[in-house]
């Protein structure tokens, strides 16, 4: 490892200067960052002094007790037609999947119809059914009848809301689950196979599990749906909270700011609802992945409690005269 | 000039499916032609249209609005027309109910926003604190809704304003049938926003409309005589 010879002398006579480094400049990124800073503080300043945000009445009605019910109740409707529209939305996929022509079949005529009818006529005609059917019984098709219920005590307003999205939402959560189930790769269901495994055993043990990474982002994608779609029952009179705020308003005529009141809770709950799904996906990805990504959390406790070394200096130049 | 058009015979849509028709419908138009002003009527939902009228979004509401001493403190009120509210049951095994205390115990379907609801939820209290049974209260959003829930059997009894009750059970053939008297008297009026100078000429408007005979001839034409007035006032709320 020789230097040239033409600058031998020259470097012992005269030692290396330093390499001024500077880092690459992003000017680009300094104007848009001021004008996004521009933009926000301008939608600051207007939040605050607009008056007709009139936000001394979103914050008296924002924990009131109609507003908190009416809350308790849009959470309700989405977990539990969510637990439905999942357990629904697999047994159809699986259906789907079957060799059964019966059994395929029929899954695809009600993927069919419950996705090819609006959800808020679906709403207003389970709310309704007792116009079609006064009366509803349990018995012979065709013969007598044991059981018999007025459809209207049968099915509540909060019934009916919960069949109404609940069924609806089994025949979206079937195309996600069977996409899920297609993305496994059918070697695994071969290996199975070959190992003897039934089918249902493969489809539970094998299948399913490998689906759940690809099934888990487009669900939370549909929970958070559901959370504002349950504003549909308010025109069946359920009290979640858009009906809730909308019955405080039409008394008061205090329409907007009310409204920003159920926005406010909405997108606390989907703010919660979002953390939720991140770390149902990590749970779901152990094992894709040698090592997990750091969560948001985790990172920010190793930058708050890791302290670096100091960078080592630049190279010294060797002293005159110590030579090689 | 905004009304929900789910309110026949005051405001309903017509057979072309888009235009705004009914006793309010032509009252409008016949105020636009003695001010010399173009009107377009607007389809909102009810309880829209004063929050709209206050926000600039509507110049005008004629939507069978009971002229109110609570509304009063939002619009300003032009009178044109009284009306009381009246109950309608279904013909076959619907109950008999003769005033507000009647209702305790039974489902009732009014529309969100009117006069009724209030009415009703002050009812139920009442019926509460009497030890009485509950009123099962259920708020539609319009009018069509109120009717399909009495049909379908959700409630026992609907309430609207006396015209509006009277054109239901008319045209539901035999289904509904009117139930005791109507209470409750109370003006329409034509809501505007507070003190912004076009009451005094939509009042002139008014009463030049029943001089002339044309005011009451629309009330004729749609059957509602029975609730014309002759001295129209700003803000004439009794109640």
């Amino acid at each position: 490892m020789t230097l040239p010879s033409a600058g031998e002398t020259a470097a012992q006579a005269d030692p290396p200067e330093e390499i001024k480094a500077i880092p690459v400049r992003h000017p680009g990124r300094w104007l848009a960052a001021v004008v996004v800073l521009v933009l926000f503080a301008m939608l600051v300043h207007t939040l605050v002094t607009n008056p007709r945000f009139e936000w001394n009445v979103v914050w008296s009605y924002f924990l009131s007790r109609r507003v908190l019910d009416g809350l308790a109740i849009t959470i309700l409707l989405t977990v539990v037609c969510m637990v439905i529209g999942i357990v629904l939305g697999v047994i159809l996929a699986v259906m789907r999947l079957s060799a059964n022509p019966l059994l395929s079949g029929s899954s695809w005529v009600y993927i069919w119809f419950f996705r090819g009818t609006p959800v808020l006529v679906q709403l207003l005609v389970w709310f309704n059914l007792a116009f079609l059917y006064p009366k509803i019984s349990l018995g012979v098709p065709f013969g007598p009848s044991w059981l018999t219920a007025n459809a209207n005590n049968l099915i509540t307003p909060i019934a009916a809301a919960i069949l109404g999205l609940g069924l609806n939402e089994g025949a979206y959560m079937s195309e996600i689950v069977r996409a899920g189930i297609l993305s496994v790769e059918h070697g695994q269901g071969e290996a199975a196979q070959a190992l003897g495994m039934a089918r249902g055993l493969t489809m539970r043990r094998i299948i399913l599990p490998q689906a759940m990474r690809v099934i888990i982002p487009p669900t939370g994608n549909e929970t958070i749906s559901m959370l504002k779609t349950s504003s549909l029952a308010s025109v069946i009179t359920v009290t979640e909270l858009l009906y809730a705020v909308q019955l405080i308003y039409s008394v008061n005529f205090k329409t907007i700011p009310l409204l920003i009141v159920a926005s406010i809770w909405y997108l606390i709950v989907t703010s919660v609802l979002t953390v939720g799904q991140y770390y149902v996906e990590r749970y779901y990805a152990r094992g894709a992945a040698r090592e997990l990504p750091l969560t948001p959390r985790q990172r920010v406790w190793r930058y708050l409690t890791t302290f670096h070394a100091p960078p080592p200096g630049p190279v010294l130049p060797p002293s005159a005269g110590s030579g090689r | 000039m905004a009304a929900d058009a789910t309110y026949a015979p005051n405001e309903f849509i017509g057979s072309d499916g888009h235009t705004v028709v009914g006793m309010d419908a032509d009252l409008a138009k016949a105020l636009g032609q003695v001010m010399g002003l173009k009107v377009n009527m607007v389809n909102a939902t009810f309880d829209t249209i004063i929050p709209g009228i206050v926000s600039g979004k509507y110049d005008l509401g004629m939507s069978s609005f009971t002229d109110t001493k609570a509304r009063q403190q939002t619009v300003d009120f032009v009178t044109y027309f009284v009306a009381g509210t009246s109950f309608y049951v279904k013909s076959s095994g619907g109950p008999n109910i003769t005033s507000l205390s009647d209702l305790c115990g039974h489902k009732v379907a009014v529309e969100k926003g009117t006069t009724q609801q209030s009415d009703v939820q002050a009812q139920a209290s009442k019926c509460k604190s009497a030890g009485k049974a509950d009123i099962s209260l259920q708020i539609f959003n319009d009018q069509n809704a109120v009717n399909l829930a009495l049909s379908s059997g959700r409630a026992d009894v609907a309430m609207a304003d006396s015209p509006v009750a009277d054109y239901q059970v008319k045209k539901s053939g035999g289904t509904f049938k009117l139930s005791g008297q109507p209470y409750g008297t109370a003006p329409y009026g034509i809501a505007m926003p507070k003190n912004n100078g076009m009451a005094k000429p939509v009042l002139a408007a008014m009463k030049a409309l029943i001089a002339d005979g044309r005011y009451q001839k629309i009330l004729d034409k749609w059957g509602i005589q029975a609730g014309a007035i002759t001295k129209p006032v700003v803000n004439g709320a009794t109640s």
